[in-house]
């Protein structure tokens, strides 16, 4: 007899997955796919309550391919973070989860992008990150490091925007940098970004196996594999089973105290990173940039950042919730109004 | 051109004329014209107010029109009778476009030559005055002498200015004490040193208590307000910031919880397109979402609100009009957005677009707007402009809503769902055009909402049969809505000669263009439109009528276009087109003009 493998809700992983993909065979972004319904799994989210985001792109059309019992946007290029806001605002008991690409985070959608960190707005933010334009057949986008070459084509010639660095500096509550190849270290950073109140963002090196998956590309699989620079191994134990076993000596790993509960425990590789400050945080990632590396884990994080909904002074209830008597005044009050006016 | 000089008793001009107030802006002169303007009103007499100011906070020229007119002709005048003259950087310019015999009263202070010898010239040392009154303020209430002068010279009376002046500054004593101080010895020192008797006065009539003055933003805010919006993003832009901050000082009032809580979230957003977004993203949830803009920021929404169309979300975009294209004269008025907003974004698109023509009207459209929103899960333009949104109207008061809020089809239990037979999100099972649909959070008929093609289960598809049904749905849907929208207002004269076309702040001026029209004899009916797309009606009216003028305040005949390609085209040489912008509020005299210009070719 078989045991069909249940999450704390009691539904079977089939519960969390979706179409099937029409991207290249091999894509790093199939890989994030899994990854997320791995996570959105194992956390135990009812998948009615996630709404799913996307922007354009390659990257954007992965919303079809994962979390079908979720309802979701495939929005416009660039701007998922302003429709993310306003379904935000209306019904925070929905858990946002998006999915961005370098296109459409750091070119067309740059604007929205740092807008939602600085209101830290209460979604998960993956962006698929592979340095190209894999939709249009592949032209650099604003993350390619200068130096690194695609398959076709000269060297990028310009400095990358470092959408991580960018993060922290604009005060986002949750940063981390992974790769679609670390199965692992980024299901518990998915797993520990779900868990997360605010705006978590994660950046996955995700290669583009058509277009950059070439040795001189700084996004292929095997230079992302060889220049890895891992900040820590991450374990994710959620608030539902706290015991967990990790054999780490003592003194030698953090724990991360999420908001719903959960913990993330960290086992220390880089001593000296401390992902409570901004300058270590960024410090690393300059120094990782330096020698041509990808420093990835969890970047930076800071529970305290009021998000989007806390500082508007709503009522309780999601907005969506309310009933007519309290969105449409009395008419008593339109007479009150009236006669102010005339007074 | 027959001069009107209103009624005339006892050689008095009684309650119709033209004031002509210019001033820099930035120097209070708005607070004083306000005064003038609401202190007339208080009298019951029949007056209205244009504020014509720079894009600029500080420094630059301003004007404010005030005309009394007891046929309620409320455009502004074709002649100035009283100019007051303030601004040093528009003196010798606004004297040399005086006509004869105009009333002239100046700050003898400006130390500018007066050189009208044919008009009646009145000096008042206003700044003196008022720097002795109060040093520090002296700037600021030089203005107040010249509302003590035209209370003098109009009559005004002195418990309506005070009541005018509480109001304006309201709550604040000294100010209250300061500005009635000032207007008082204005008053005095016009008595004393003026020997001149001013053939216009006012004289008071019974006001309707009920009355008041109200901007059209605010009536729009209010609308809103009682609409049930519960999510507002703006970026601000002029004429329509207004809006949206009128929306934020009445949420405490009326849409609090009663815990301290409000149920209508605001948030400026980072521009126009966020704005559009956070619209749809509400919409997406099962809000009432809403943003407030002027054309350059249709200009920037248009890609959201293709989205809007093609994926079948609802939203609310007002539109207050500004003069363009491009940045234009953004403060000034115009009729310039209209085909932008019925056509808005790329590919083929049609948008429902509430055009209000009073502050009653935008305080209604502004709560049916969320109604056909959700009815028609589509985006709902309010197009109103400068001139409504920015200017103060005349109402009785608004009345409360006639019908519950319309949160069109949404399907919110699983009941619900299997009472429908053979749903699908775009399928149109009802024969309506409209689909139903879920709401995300509920785990019914979960779907990926996409801007791409999709079929009728929400699903992507390019092939070519489902799409050309899908965009025939859309044009059904919208084609079908024709009937539920606010129909036109027809005022129709017996003889069915001339028929003239309208729409929204034209409202205003069309009572003195028709009296214009029908003084050369022509029997002139009116038609005011209040939605695109079109109601039957508006069709039914050029059907009627022996020609129709279609008369509107941008350069190109925009509702002009619209009607050619929609009525049927045995009715299309029916039609012709006035069209004429220069950035004023129309003026009845140069749109009359120029459509007797048009019915001379037309009307034998």
């Amino acid at each position: 007899m078989t045991v069909m493998k249940l999450n704390v809700l009691d539904l079977e992983k089939s519960e969390y997955t979706g179409g099937k993909s029409s991207l290249c065979p091999g894509c790093g972004h199939d890989q994030i796919s899994n990854v997320i319904i791995q996570a959105a799994w194992e956390n135990g989210i009812e998948p009615e309550k996630i709404a799913k985001m996307s922007g354009i792109g390659c990257s954007s059309k992965t919303p079809a391919y994962f979390l079908g019992k979720s309802h979701g946007f495939n929005t416009v290029h660039g701007r998922m973070p302003s429709v993310t806001t306003g379904a935000n605002l209306v019904n925070k008991g929905l858990s946002f989860l998006a999915v961005s690409g370098d296109g459409d985070t750091a070119s067309i959608g740059i604007g929205q992008f740092v807008h939602a960190i600085r209101r830290n707005l209460d979604m998960v933010y993956i962006i698929e990150n592979n340095g190209v334009y894999g939709l249009t057949k592949g032209q650099y986008s604003a993350t390619v490091e200068k130096g690194s070459k695609k398959k076709k084509g000269n060297p990028n010639q310009q400095a990358p925007i470092d959408l991580c660095a960018m993060a922290i500096n604009l005060g986002c509550s949750f940063v981390a940098r992974s790769f679609s190849g670390s199965k692992k270290q980024l299901t518990a950073l998915v797993r520990a970004a779900m868990s997360h109140r605010g705006m978590a963002v994660i950046d996955v090196i995700s290669p583009c196996v058509t277009f950059a998956n070439n040795d001189e590309s700084y996004k292929s699989y095997n230079y992302v594999k060889e220049n890895d620079e891992v900040l820590h191994i991450l374990d994710y134990i959620p608030h539902f089973s706290p015991i967990e076993e990790v054999e780490v000596p003592e003194g030698e790993y953090q724990e991360v105290s999420l908001f719903d509960g959960s913990t993330l425990r960290l086992e220390t590789i880089a001593a000296d990173h401390d992902y409570t400050n901004a300058v270590s945080a960024l410090g690393a990632i300059h120094e990782a940039e330096e020698s041509g590396n990808h420093v990835t884990g969890l970047l930076y994080y800071d529970p305290e950042v009021p998000t989007a909904t806390d500082t508007l002074g709503l009522t309780e209830t999601p907005l969506v919730d309310l009933p007519e008597e309290m969105l449409r005044p009395s008419r008593e009050s339109l007479d009150g109004v009236n006669s102010g006016f005339r007074s | 051109m027959t001069q009107r000089w209103g009624k005339i008793a006892m050689g008095k001009v009684i309650n119709d004329f033209v004031i002509n107030v210019a001033t820099a802006n930035g120097t209070g002169s708005q607070s004083s014209n306000l005064v003038i303007l609401h202190s007339m009103f208080e009298m019951g007499v029949p007056v209205s107010g244009k504020n014509l100011f720079p894009s600029n906070i500080s420094g630059l020229p301003t004007w404010f029109i005030i005309r009394a007119s007891e046929e309620g002709y409320q455009a502004p005048g074709d002649t100035t009778n009283i100019q007051i003259l303030m601004n040093k950087d528009t003196w010798l310019e606004d004297l040399e476009k005086l006509d004869s015999g105009t009333i002239v009263v100046y700050n003898t202070d400006v130390r500018l030559p007066v050189e009208r010898e044919d008009c009646t010239l009145l000096g008042m040392p206003m700044t003196k005055m008022a720097r002795k009154l109060n040093p520090k303020l002296g700037r600021l209430m030089a203005n107040m002498y010249y509302v003590g002068a035209l209370a003098h010279l109009l009559d005004i009376d002195e418990i309506a200015i005070e009541k005018a002046v509480a109001g304006q500054f309201k709550g604040k004593e000294k100010a209250v004490e300061l500005n009635i101080q000032a207007i008082s010895e204005g008053r005095s020192f016009a008595k004393d040193n003026w020997d001149f008797e001013c053939q216009f006065n006012v004289e008071a009539r019974d006001k309707d208590p009920k009355s008041f003055l109200i901007e059209g933003n605010e009536a729009t805010a209010l609308g809103c307000i009682y609409g049930g919006v519960n999510m507002l993003s703006w970026y601000p832009i002029t004429p329509s910031s207004s809006l949206a901050e009128s929306v934020i000082g009445w949420l405490p009032d009326l849409r609090g919880d009663g815990n301290g809580g409000s149920t209508c979230a605001v948030i400026q957003a980072e521009d126009e397109l966020a704005a559009a977004g956070m619209v749809i993203g509400a919409g997406w949830a099962g809000g009432r979402g809403m943003t407030c803009t002027s054309g350059p920021g249709i200009s920037l929404m248009s890609e959201f609100i293709g989205l809007s169309y093609f994926a079948e979300v609802p939203g609310v975009i007002w539109d207050v009009n500004r003069v363009g294209p491009s940045t234009g004269l953004p403060t000034r008025t115009q009729q310039g957005d209209l085909t932008l907003l019925y056509e808005a974004s790329h590919g083929d698109t049609q948008h429902i677009v509430l055009i209000p023509g009073s502050v009653d009207e935008c305080f209604e459209f502004g709560w049916r707007a969320f109604d056909y929103a959700e009815r028609f899960q589509t985006m709902v333009f309010g197009f109103s402009d400068l001139d409504l949104g920015m200017n103060r109207w005349r109402t009785t008061g608004f009345q409360y809503p006639d019908s519950p809020m319309d949160r069109g089809k949404i399907v919110r239990s699983q009941e619900e769902m299997d009472s429908i037979a053979n749903y699908g999100r775009y399928r149109d099972v009802d024969g309506d055009g409209i689909p139903y649909r879920t709401l995300p959070g509920s785990g019914l008929d979960p779907i990926l909402y996409r801007g791409t093609g999709h079929d009728e289960e929400g699903v992507y598809s390019e092939d070519p049969q489902v799409y050309h049904d899908a965009m025939s749905r859309l044009k059904k849907k919208i084609d079908l809505a024709r009937t539920s929208l606010p129909a036109p207002i027809l005022r129709e004269e017996e003889e069915k000669q001339v028929g003239v076309v309208f729409y929204g702040s034209m409202e205003n001026t069309i009572l003195e263009i028709d009296d214009i029209l029908e003084q050369t004899g022509l029997s002139v009916s009116t038609c005011r439109v209040r939605a695109l797309p079109l109601h039957p009606e508006v069709e039914e009216f050029v059907d009627r009528h022996d020609t129709s003028i279609v008369l509107e305040i941008n350069r190109d005949g925009q509702l002009y276009g619209i009607m050619r390609k929609e009525i049927p085209a045995e009715l299309v040489p029916k039609l012709n087109s006035v069209a004429y912008s220069d950035g004023m509020p129309p003026r009845a005299r140069v749109y009359a003009d120029k459509i007797l210009e048009v019915l001379e070719g037309v009307v034998k």
